[in-house]
This record gives structure tokens, C-alpha cells and sequence, in this order.
């Protein structure tokens, strides 16, 4: 299973980095630069020591508006991290209306302005918004265009992963998440079980049997076993508890209720 | 059993009690209507809790689903008393309750996503005694579900183009987990994994009966794949509950072949694509389909009348070529392919004769000279 998912995981991976700015593939390292700022200076487009996380934005834009108020959302809770944050934009959009956008949306991170759309040429962005990160060496780690659903999680994973927080296994389980399906029969068996434990306690052995048999059907468990012995141990009938406490053992030989119940139902014999 | 049950302890009742009073105190205090305007201004971002009538079912119903505890007439595992007739309130909150027995729903509210009637009240979907519906459940599960969230229901209902999984199967359950998921809106998987369940299979056909791609085999045969495929996320493009456009498509995106150019016909592509890529006819930035700095997505998009739309040169979900550029194209009326032809080269790419005459581009600054004159292009494919 752990297989599967690492092989997924490769797999997808392996699709994203193909779809990766078009002239720079992951693992790329991104020579830095600096930008003018929207709100005034130069900035850096990387950190030379941390994960970076540059995002190519066009304002106003709907993909662009909804990817940016979860990257927000990323990056306060990444406050204390040492990630190196900013957006993009080209400068053939007017930087009032930039100015206006990234005030209503409450974007405080740095947003560069790529004079002559060098930036976007030099990566072939044809996308927005698109998320590059990077390490601390400034490798190209990651790519992430936009994406409806759990797109705020593949972000923060990506940089977690960037910073070392989490593992390759762990990236894979959110990146590709498993199947969250109903129930199905053993946690329908584990119902009855929990329902015969209960009727065992209030003495009501004959709904507790009967309880015990339906788990017993669907999912032949030691616990449940162990259960019907202890109830048929209680009513007097250690020969057929002995069965159940011995067929709990062939599930689980280190089982202690089982073992303890048979050497109580022999005690009790002798 | 002639008691409804009740699903508050006594001190809760109280609670509630002294808390509605309070409430009813505030809302003399402050004016009801500004208290109604508020509620209208803001949409909730949870639905309300459903109110149910937990009675058992009379003796003379056969339910389809009834609670082992009910049925074996085991009212004190959830009750103060034994009594059926006076079971009296129930021994601790509802939730708790049920998780000593569901106790593996510990493990299944601890995904990333969970629904919070499921998280607050599980009698806000299920009646703990019995039920006509399965799973315990108090109505038909489709109702139940819109019973609260009612945008869906609104659009489901005033949709032009239908989807059917959410009429067929097990109908929102067919891709949505009721208690938690590991995926954003409690879906069960991603929805590209979601959505080749029913697509990713030969002869599976739309509400109007027309047959559909079977997903999962154009994927497997066409290796370069749109962004968002690759992604598995279908809902980047498609609307799953329903919409107004043909294929559920989120926005526009034209049908057919020609096309004048007008930038809302393509509002689909625009939600990620940049637009100067065909709006600018000079660039050497937006797109590597340009000879020199003359941009070719504009030569053939951006035209008053016969303007080529991206599906004239371009796969939308996959094909075997980069940038999902197609082989061939239908013509005419009959189903005849007309090849592309279309071949990358390093720097460029050539298209040899079929839409018009053999001609190459490439993205050095010294462009290639322009080639005679070019070839009517074929009627209406």
C-alpha cells in the first residue's frame, strides 16, 4: 500500500514537474534578481538562505483573487517560518489598479513588478496564478498553478516540505490525499461489538449474544470472541467460553482477557 | 413508546431555555428588523442544524433501518430510564452518546475536512431509534442534503445542463463523504479520481443521451495533459452540480471552429491563460507559437470573422503532442480528420499543408521570411 502511494506520488510529481514553468523545469536553480516594488525600492525575488515562494498573479483576475486569499491565508500562518515571500505582476497592468486589488484583498507580501515581461519570458509563465518555490539554495522545488480544490493544503505541504517539516511520504499522502469511504462491514461489526460490551455491562446477555453473532458475522475478531466467552463464562457455560477464548487466540495467541478467561473457566472447573 | 425523545439533558433544556430568553430580551433591545437585515446581508458560511422530529415510528411501520439499542428495547444505554414509555432525557450529549459505540468516528472526524452537523449533533441527519430511509436517516438523502444547503438546490433545480451523479446512485453521496474527508467540500477523493468513476468507463452518456469520452482511456493513450488534468481538477473547468454552459463548462468557451474574436467568448481559458497572449500581435515573452516577435496565437485567433478557437489546434484534456496540440481537426460533415500536421523543432515548429500551405516558425529574432501567400482555408470543418 505504502508502495501504491509512493509510486503515486512519483508519478504525480513527476506530472507536475513536467508541467512546470515552461523554460525552467524543477530542480532548476533560479539565478536571483531584483525587482522594483510596487510600493516603492527594489526587492528580491528570492532569499539566498531560506525557502522562497513567488507568486505570478494577474489582479482582479478570478483564479487569481481566490488562489491569492488562501496564499494569504498560508502565509500568516507560516509567520514565523523562515519563508521568503512575494507576488508578481506584469507591468502591463496599471500599478493603481494593482494597488487597489492588493489593498481589497489584504495582501501585505512584497508584489514585484516584471518590467517588460523579462520574468515571464525567461520562465514561461503562461498561467495565472502560478506558484514557484524554492530552497534554500535556490532550487526550483516546486510548481503549483492554481487549483479549485485543496489548493491552500498542495501549497502549504510544498513549502512544509521545502523546509524539511515533513517528509516524502507524508508530501505524497496530501498531495494525492486517500479515499475517505463510508464505513463499510468490520466498522459495522465494531458497532455491535461496542453495543454487546454495553448490554454485557447492564447484564442483558441475550441481546449481547445476539449482538456478538451479527459482528461475529461480518468481522470474526479476538475481541469479539473474547467478549462472547466472557458472556458465556458469566451464564455458567465454561466448555463452550473455552472455544470462544481458544478461537480469540488462534486471531490474536498474545490475547490477555482470552488467556485469563481460560485460566479462570479451568480454575473454576477444578 | 409515546414520548418524542428528546436529545437535551435537563440541564441543557434549561440552558436553552434562559439563553432564547436572553435573546428575545436583546432583540426587543435592538430592534428585530436590523437583527433580520443582518441575517440577510450575510450569507452563513455553515447551513443551519436541521430540527428533527425524533419520534419512533408508530408500530404499525415497517422501518427500513432501526438502532439495534431501540430495537432490542435497550432505551438506558442512551436514556435515564429503562422505561419506553418514559425513557426521560437523554444520559450525556448527543455526540458523546453515539461515539461510545461509534467510536470509530473518532478516527473518520480526524480527516482534514469534516461536516459540522456531523461534528456538533448527529441527530441533525439521522433519528437514533428508527427510520423509512436507511442509515437511520430522517429523510430521503438527496432532501436532506439541500434541505440546508439550498444554493446547491437552487442551482440543481434552474440549471440548463444537468450532471447526472447527482440524480443517479447514491445521488451527493455518489462523491461526497456525509462525515469527513481528507479533501476540501468533504469529497471522498480528488475530482479527477471522483470523476472517471463514472467517466473513466465505454458508453457512459450524458443527460441528453449523448455518449461521452471515456476519460480514463484518452488519458492513458495521450501523455501531455491540460494543467488542470494533470492536477485532477475537473472542477477547474466543469461545474459539477449543474450550469449553464454546455459540457458544465464553469464559463464560455466556443464550440465550434471559427469564431470572430471577442475576449468574453473565452472567459474559460482567461481564468488562468493570459489574455495578451492573443490580444498583443508582437511578443517575445507570452507564447513560444510566434515567429520572431510576431505572435501567432493572434495571427490566428484574433481575427473579425474567421478566427481559429483554441479548439481548432488545441486538445483540451490531453493529447500526444506538447501543449496538447491535436492531429487533426474534423472537416466537413462526413467525420473526415484533416491532419494538423503540426511538428516541433527546436526553436519553432512547422505545420505542413493542410489548413493552409506548408508553413514554419521559429522563435529567433531573425524570423523566418514569410512564405507565399496563404492557402484559402478549408469551409467550415
Amino acid at each position: 500500500m505504502r508502495q501504491f502511494a509512493c509510486l503515486a506520488a512519483a508519478i504525480l510529481l513527476w506530472s507536475l514537474s513536467a508541467l512546470a514553468f515552461a523554460n525552467v523545469p524543477i530542480g532548476t536553480v533560479i539565478e536571483n534578481v531584483s525587482l522594483p516594488a510596487l510600493a516603492g525600492g527594489e526587492q528580491s525575488l528570492l532569499s539566498d538562505t531560506n525557502v522562497s515562494v513567488f507568486v505570478f498573479i494577474q489582479p482582479g483576475q478570478e483564479h487569481s483573487n481566490q488562489a491569492l486569499v488562501q496564499i494569504i491565508a498560508c502565509a500568516k500562518e507560516m509567520t514565523n517560518q523562515p519563508v521568503h515571500w512575494c507576488a508578481i505582476i506584469s507591468d502591463r497592468i496599471s500599478p493603481a489598479a494593482v494597488a487597489a486589488e492588493v489593498q481589497t484583498i489584504g495582501l501585505t507580501m512584497p508584489v514585484l513588478i516584471d518590467k517588460g515581461d523579462a520574468l515571464y519570458g525567461k520562465f514561461g509563465v503562461v498561467l495565472h496564478p502560478v506558484v514557484g518555490i524554492t530552497d534554500q539554495n535556490r532550487r526550483l522545488v516546486a510548481y503549483q498553478p492554481f487549483a479549485k480544490v485543496n489548493y491552500a493544503a498542495f501549497i502549504r505541504a510544498q513549502i512544509r516540505h521545502a523546509l524539511k517539516e515533513i517528509t516524502d511520504d507524508e508530501l505524497a499522502e496530501i498531495l494525492n490525499p486517500p479515499a475517505a469511504v463510508l464505513g463499510g462491514e468490520a466498522s459495522v461489526a465494531h458497532r455491535y461489538l461496542r453495543l454487546a460490551e454495553k448490554q454485557f455491562q447492564t447484564t442483558n446477555y441475550v441481546h449481547a449474544l445476539a449482538n456478538l453473532q451479527k459482528s461475529l458475522d461480518q468481522n470474526p475478531t479476538a475481541d469479539a470472541y473474547t467478549l462472547r466467552a466472557r458472556i458465556l463464562a458469566a451464564q455458567g457455560n465454561c466448555p463452550a467460553a473455552i472455544t470462544d477464548f481458544e478461537a480469540a487466540l488462534k486471531l490474536d495467541p498474545q490475547n490477555a482477557a482470552a488467556l485469563a478467561g481460560i485460566k479462570a473457566c479451568n480454575e473454576k472447573a477444578k | 413508546m409515546s414520548q418524542p425523545a428528546t436529545i437535551l439533558d435537563a440541564d441543557s433544556q434549561t440552558r436553552l431555555k434562559r439563553i432564547s430568553i436572553y435573546l428575545t430580551l436583546l432583540l426587543l433591545a435592538f430592534g428585530y428588523p436590523a437583527a433580520a437585515a443582518a441575517e440577510k446581508d450575510s450569507v452563513p458560511p455553515v447551513p443551519k442544524m436541521r430540527k428533527n422530529d425524533l419520534t419512533p415510528l408508530p408500530d404499525a411501520l415497517k422501518p427500513v433501518s432501526a438502532h439495534s439499542p431501540y430495537q432490542d428495547g435497550d432505551c438506558s444505554l442512551c436514556h435515564q430510564n429503562k422505561d419506553r414509555n418514559d425513557p426521560g432525557p437523554i444520559t450525556k450529549p448527543v455526540n458523546e452518546l453515539c461515539l461510545d459505540c461509534h467510536d470509530d468516528f473518532a478516527k473518520v472526524m480526524a480527516r482534514k475536512s469534516s461536516h459540522v452537523p456531523a461534528r456538533v449533533n448527529c441527530v441533525s441527519c439521522h433519528n437514533p431509534h428508527n427510520s423509512m430511509q436507511p442509515k437511520l436517516l430522517v429523510v430521503e438523502s438527496e432532501s436532506l442534503c439541500l434541505s440546508c444547503h439550498t444554493a446547491i438546490s437552487n442551482l440543481v433545480t434552474n440549471a440548463k445542463v444537468k450532471h447526472d451523479a447527482l440524480s443517479m446512485g447514491a445521488k451527493c453521496v455518489n462523491c461526497h463523504n456525509p462525515h469527513a474527508a481528507n479533501v476540501e467540500h468533504l469529497l471522498t477523493r480528488l475530482p479527477y479520481d471522483l470523476c472517471v468513476g463514472c467517466h473513466g468507463k465505454d458508453g457512459v452518456k450524458d443527460h441528453d443521451g449523448k455518449v461521452l469520452t471515456n476519460m480514463k482511456t484518452l488519458l492513458a493513450e495521450n501523455s501531455h495533459q491540460h494543467g488542470p488534468v494533470a492536477d485532477k481538477d475537473c472542477s477547474a473547468c466543469h461545474l459539477p452540480h449543474g450550469g449553464d454552459n454546455f459540457r458544465l463548462l464553469t464559463k464560455e468557451y466556443p464550440p465550434q471552429f471559427y469564431s470572430p474574436y471577442d475576449p468574453k467568448l473565452y472567459a474559460l481559458c482567461f481564468d488562468c491563460h493570459e489574455e495578451s497572449m492573443v490580444k498583443d500581435p508582437k511578443t517575445t515573452t507570452l507564447t513560444k507559437f510566434r515567429n520572431g516577435d510576431q505572435n501567432l496565437h493572434y495571427v490566428h485567433v484574433n481575427k473579425d470573422e474567421r478566427g481559429r478557437t483554441c479548439r481548432a489546434c488545441h486538445e483540451v484534456h490531453a493529447s500526444q503532442h506538447n501543449h496538447q496540440i491535436r492531429d487533426a481537426v474534423p472537416y466537413g460533415h462526413t467525420g473526415y480528420m484533416l491532419k494538423i500536421n503540426f511538428t516541433q523543432t527546436a526553436n519553432g515548429g512547422t505545420c505542413a499543408r493542410t489548413c493552409h500551405v506548408t508553413r514554419s516558425y521559429t522563435n529567433s529574432a531573425t524570423a523566418l521570411e514569410p512564405k507565399p501567400a496563404e492557402a484559402e482555408p478549408p469551409k467550415s470543418p
